[in-house]
């Protein structure tokens, strides 16, 4: 029975989260208490699960010999869950002086912890099967949350947000159905699971399958062509973008390609083959189209989701890889990212909240008005601009030694993909920045600031935690690095 | 070794002070100035405390690669200039400011420029030489725009984008040297770069990272921030600009040259051709320039250009390169000194006037013989007239290259070296002529005119007595150079040949010998007779009895305005619009007929077979076409984006252009929801559809 824990924290919060749902509240500081209590319950089981009890593996229910729904924590799963689950109450947090401003905060809590446990459902889940089925979860759960504003603007966004997903899922069919064709044990393994024997000469057609997959999961990690759907939901209210679309659904995406790439078919099937230059191809494309996307639109929001979209594709450029380094610095970028993001969109939701501006020649001038959300931000931009010693500096490095490591014509390009869409990001974060400080002095005409300051104690709070994590992990990356460097070495 | 932690403390502490500043400065001004006077006092102390000192400091897995600091030696020589600069700027700082707005912003961001500029001087390998690099870009960017003019915003972009594309260069060369020496030190890459035979792509990366550290330092062709930014910095931040980030960027090109290709001739040559193209370059700017602070930014050019020419021909000169290397390190503190000692002569006139262009301001300093005798000693030591500290260093820079070619040059042939020499005195000429020319302006030439406001201020009130302390300390500092080298210079010199890569010379030199006064002679004839004979009759005019400067230098003859900005802004996206334009237009007309072909194929297999599977290869075609699609609009999305950002309207459905709300969504259409390609989505939906039909059926 002790090996259930593994299944509370992403039952928990679902159950728990009709607790909110349950009755209208008269006082919103009751079903703040309510869900901070579940959201903070669940972090500590969840962190549990991943740290006091060893690999155990749970079967919840068996269909047949191959199709279980199962779970299980291994190396992955920890820094998944370990980021999800730390960054939830922050957010949540963060979430309770921002919503404040909106409507129906009740259904947006609800779906918000539900969200949680299916995120983690996702990182605990042992097989495709189980992965796949909270990954649709996570679809259905978060789309009223893009749509929470539920006007026209809103309707189109979760119209768009559902159909990718939705999309993208068929395709992710394909990729399960063989999968469990084609393999001994359906469990993630590192190293793959197919069936070399079943599958003799056909090996080209598994690496189709396998592309088709990969779309099918690249759809919620927002690669070309499949992105539009990610800067479109950033209509949704500022703790969703920045948690889930910064986060935990696109994340979830990569997770899904790792698992899909290391854990199930393995790299050394797609090792120097087409399937493994068609996706560091892609990987590119899609970086150099979001940094572009990003200096183009002026919308802050939008402008971090299309940085988001070229962020994403650094990760999958590094699993590209097929290497240990690859995956490793995927990783350790994947959190950096994590932690970036999250804060630029808080940074951003600050703003939305104190001023109602969203577009950077709208904030010219504010800097100095919000000196804490501001410098949070330049912090940040730095780090995601890859500033040495910021984090994002670091993973960038790693990537790029992976990268030349492999010896490739396509990985050079790869190096020089990185160069100039760092350049790009240097061009896209530091406007905003330079805006906010030094305006250009027609822009403040006829415009009153006088009443623009910093936000309340629980935004400012977060922001700034999160900030000086990410200087934090930014200066001494060489334990996170080495924790991902056991986790990719069975390679 | 064991660590050092006073090396870090060097680092640390002006960030620490800083902060303490901004802390102390919202609560009282004068208080915030003594804190920060006693930030860089304290930290001088330091320097001076590790002057000569030889330790080491490591902090191992800090940002990946660790950083590792090294005092001693040339290190000592930068940090103890550089302190010295920020504590004579910082104590000026307190008048020159006092009607200025952002104090608080000021005063933080200088200390942690400081704190950052020492981490590049006290750092031993590449990696610690650039996130201190970078950490002073961004903050000096601030000091460069501090006065938020057009002008300075202008400016402060120019810097920063040479800045980030200059690092970026940096970190790319670094990259691969890391890969390809494994080692980022700057003496052990030496030892492997020395040992390895093809030496071919280090010089690439030597070059990339020589982009960023020339950039700094304002070297050709890349020095087009540096006439820009000096002048538009408030005058203590030019000083710190002038003397000291130039100075980072020359360290780096230091530890390339003098220790990465130790005595290597061709990239002696590579650094030689460039540092003499600056040095002419800048001087002639300087020239032409008729603003006070401009004219000293230009000059500053040229003086860096004499350094790297030292620098290069240490390099040409290999094992017997010690004049070559004592040139190079004395030119740097020389004109740190002198550069320093000008620009706050400059900010003493802005404080007052508010203006710098020399019709404005001339005659100002006629009855102010403090001022006039400070700007005669900067004057005279920046032209190289003996007895002053300009002399001895360029002299001994003279002297290497009149060595190498005495030595029967082996790199090159002798011509391109008698034609360096020449260049150098001509350079060293029109010095001495344009400063003669601010000189005059100011302190000579007569206000006429009866429109123009009367300047003249009593005597004693135009600067504060810290201010003129500050001066006559650095101008006496440059005569006591000159007058006692071998007493203050050679020993300057002398720690510093370890790093250079030299040995030190048996015995020490006539500076004052008739040979080496020969040259200061041959400048001083060229300066005199292009001030007398050029700037007098081109240059000026008299209109009513009124010296008029003229500024003749064309407009477009400029390289960010007439070159880099067009390039960069409209030829690229330019290039972009076309290939992208031409690009989808051939997508568009081959790709679908491929695909037509092929649907007209699957269209027969199905009449053929008739069954699911074909449904999805149908389905499959589709979205390969619709794939194709994206992929002709992605790719000129992305070179569209990539090279033009500026607004371009497209006609058509192809219409990028952000509405309101989003590049899809229009509401000009009855708020209909118009232009989602739901062709994708059913395609998609479809072909999954097919797909597990076809595979239920093979599998059945």
């Amino acid at each position: 029975m002790g090996s259930y824990i593994t299944v509370l924290p992403v039952v928990f919060p679902f159950i728990a989260s009709f607790l909110i749902l349950a009755k209208p509240f008269e006082n919103k500081t009751k079903m703040r208490w309510i869900t901070i209590s579940i959201v903070v319950i669940n972090t500590i089981l969840s962190l549990i699960s991943i740290y006091a009890v060893p690999e155990t593996y749970t079967n919840v229910f068996t269909f047949s010999e191959k199709l279980k729904i199962a779970f299980k924590v291994d190396g992955l799963s920890t820094v998944f869950g370990t980021m999800v689950s730390i960054l939830w109450p922050i957010t949540t947090l963060y979430a309770f002086e921002y919503m404040s401003h909106e409507k129906d905060e009740q259904r947006f809590f609800t779906f918000f912890v539900m969200s949680f446990g299916i995120t983690m459902g996702v990182a605990f889940s042992a097989n495709m099967l189980t992965m796949y089925l909270f990954y649709e979860f996570l679809t259905l759960a978060t789309l009223p949350l893009v749509m929470h504003e539920m006007d026209a603007k809103a309707f189109h966004a979760g119209k768009m947000y559902i159909i990718f997903m939705m999309g993208g899922a068929a395709m992710a069919f394909i990729g399960l159905v063989i999968i469990i064709s084609y393999s001994d044990g359906t469990d993630f393994l590192m190293g793959g699971i197919l069936n070399l024997r079943e599958i003799k000469n056909n090996l080209d057609v598994i690496r189709l399958v396998y592309i088709i997959t990969f779309f099918g999961f690249g759809v919620k990690a927002a690669v070309f062509p499949l992105f539009f759907w990610l800067p479109t939901a950033a209509v949704a209210p500022t703790p969703v973008t920045a948690l889930l679309h910064a986060v935990a659904v696109v994340k979830s995406g990569v997770f899904a390609i790792i698992r899909l790439t290391y854990f199930s078919f393995g790299a050394y099937i797609l090792r120097d083959s087409w399937a493994q230059y068609t996706i560091m191809a892609i990987a590119m494309i899609t970086i150099l189209i979001g940094s572009g996307m990003a200096i183009k639109t002026s919308h802050i929001k939008r402008r971090l989701a299309y940085s988001t979209v070229s962020n994403l594709s650094y990760i999958i450029f590094g699993i590209s890889l097929m290497s240990q380094g690859g995956l490793a610095s995927g990783l350790l970028h994947m959190v950096y990212h994590a932690v970036l993001k999250i804060t630029l969109f808080f940074c951003t939701g600050a703003i939305l909240v104190q001023t109602h501006r969203e577009y950077v020649k709208e904030i010219e001038g504010i800097g100095t008005k919000m000196p804490i959300i501001f410098g949070c931000f330049t912090i940040c931009g730095m780090g995601l601009v890859g500033v040495p010693p910021f984090a994002g500096f670091h993973s960038k490095w790693n990537i790029a030694v992976s990268a030349v490591q492999i010896n490739n014509l396509l990985a050079y390009a790869g190096i020089f993909v990185l160069i100039v869409s760092a350049l790009l990001t240097a061009l896209y974060i530091f406007t905003i920045v330079i805006a906010a400080f030094f305006p250009k002095s027609e822009a403040l005409r006829g415009r009153d600031d006088t009443m623009v300051k910093d936000p309340g104690i629980l935004m400012k709070s977060t922001i700034i935690v999160l900030t000086v994590v990410s200087v934090i992990i930014g200066f001494f990356p060489t334990p996170l690095l080495y924790v991902f460097d056991v986790i990719a070495s069975s390679i | 070794m064991e660590n050092n932690f006073i090396l870090l403390f060097l680092v640390l502490f002006p960030m620490a002070g800083g902060v303490v500043s901004y802390i102390i400065g919202r609560f009282n001004k004068s208080a915030r100035n003594y804190a920060a006077d006693v930030v860089v006092l304290a930290e001088f102390a330091a320097v001076l405390l590790v002057f000569g000192q030889s330790s080491v400091f490591h902090l191992n897995s800090f940002c990946g690669l660790g950083i590792n600091f090294e005092s001693g030696g040339i290190r000592g020589v930068f940090t103890v200039a550089a302190s010295f600069v920020w504590l004579m700027a910082t104590f000026f700082s307190a008048e020159y400011f006092k009607n200025y707005r952002n104090r608080n912003r000021y005063y933080f961001f200088m200390l942690v420029t400081l704190g950052s500029t020492m981490g590049v001087f006290l750092s031993s390998d590449f990696f610690t030489a650039l996130i201190f690099f970078e950490i002073m870009s961004f903050t000096s960017f601030v000091l460069v725009i501090h006065d938020e003019s057009p002008k300075a915003q202008k400016a402060a972009m120019t810097y920063i984008a040479v800045a980030i594309i200059g690092g970026m260069a940096t970190l790319a060369g670094m990259f691969f040297m890391y890969h390809s020496a494994g080692t980022l030190n700057f003496s052990e890459l030496g030892k492997i770069i020395s040992a390895d035979n093809g030496k071919t792509p280090y010089y690439i990366y030597g070059v990339l990272i020589f982009t960023g550290f020339g950039a700094k330092a304002g070297a050709f062709p890349l020095h087009i921030w540096l006439p820009e930014a000096h002048p538009a910095a408030p005058a203590p931040a030019s000083a710190i600009l002038s003397c000291v980030l130039t100075k980072t960027g020359i360290f780096g090109v230091m530890a390339l040259s003098c220790q990465v290709f130790m005595h290597d001739a061709r990239w002696g040559m590579f650094i030689l051709s460039i540092g003499t193209i600056t040095m002419f370059l800048g001087a002639f700017l300087a020239v032409f320039s008729v603003d006070l602070k401009r004219t000293l930014a230009c000059s500053s050019l040229s003086q860096i250009g004499f350094i790297m020419v030292a620098i290069g021909m240490s390099g040409l000169l290999g094992e017997e390169n010690s004049l070559a290397a004592a040139g190079a390190i004395l030119h740097v503190v020389n004109h740190s000194v002198i550069k320093l000692t000008l620009f706050l002569c400059a900010g003493v006139v802005y404080m007052n006037t508010h203006k710098l262009n020399l019709n404005d301001i001339k005659g100002w300093g006629r009855d102010k013989p403090l001022l006039k005798f400070v700007f005669l000693q900067g004057l005279l030591g920046i032209a190289g007239i003996p007895l002053w500290g300009g002399y001895i260093s360029k002299t001994l820079i003279h002297e290497s290259i009149v060595e190498y070619i005495a030595h029967g040059g082996t790199h090159g042939g002798l011509t391109i070296f008698n034609a360096v020499e020449w260049i150098f005195l001509i350079s060293g000429g029109l010095t001495l002529a344009y400063m003669t020319k601010i000189f005059a302006a100011l302190f000579v030439e007569k206000e006429k005119s009866p429109k123009k406001e009367n300047h003249s201020l009593k005597n004693d009130c135009y600067m504060n007595k810290v201010s003129s302390a500050v001066l006559i300390i650095c101008a006496l500092l440059i005569s006591v150079f000159g007058i006692a080298p071998h007493a203050t210079l050679d020993k300057i010199a002398g720690v510093s040949y370890g790093f250079l890569g030299s040995v030190p010379p048996d015995h020490s030199v006539h500076y004052f010998s008739l040979v080496n006064l020969k040259g200061a002679f041959i400048s001083v004839v060229i300066g005199a007779v292009v001030y007398f004979v050029f700037i007098k009759k081109f240059l000026m005019s008299k209109e009513a009895g009124n010296t008029v400067y003229k500024d003749v230098w064309p407009v477009w003859l400029n390289i960010e305005n007439s070159i880099y900005r067009p390039v960069v802004l409209k030829i690229l996206p330019t290039i972009g619009y076309a290939v992208a334009g031409t690009l989808s237009k051939a997508l568009d007309f081959t790709l679908p007929s491929i695909i037509d072909a092929a649907l007209t194929v699957a269209s027969f297999l199905y009449s053929l077979f008739e069954n699911l599977l074909l449904y999805g290869l149908i389905a499959l075609v589709k979205v390969i076409r619709f794939m194709c699609d994206v992929y002709s609009y992605g790719v000129q999305l992305v070179l569209y984006f990539l090279f033009n950002y500026d607004d371009i309207s497209y006609d058509g459905e192809r219409d990028f252009r952000e509405d309101a709300y989003f590049s899809r969504y229009s509401e000009d259409k009855h708020g209909e929801i118009t232009g989602f390609r739901e062709n994708l989505t059913i395609s998609l939906i479809m072909f999954g559809i097919g797909v597990v039909c076809g595979l239920v059926y093979l599998i059945i």
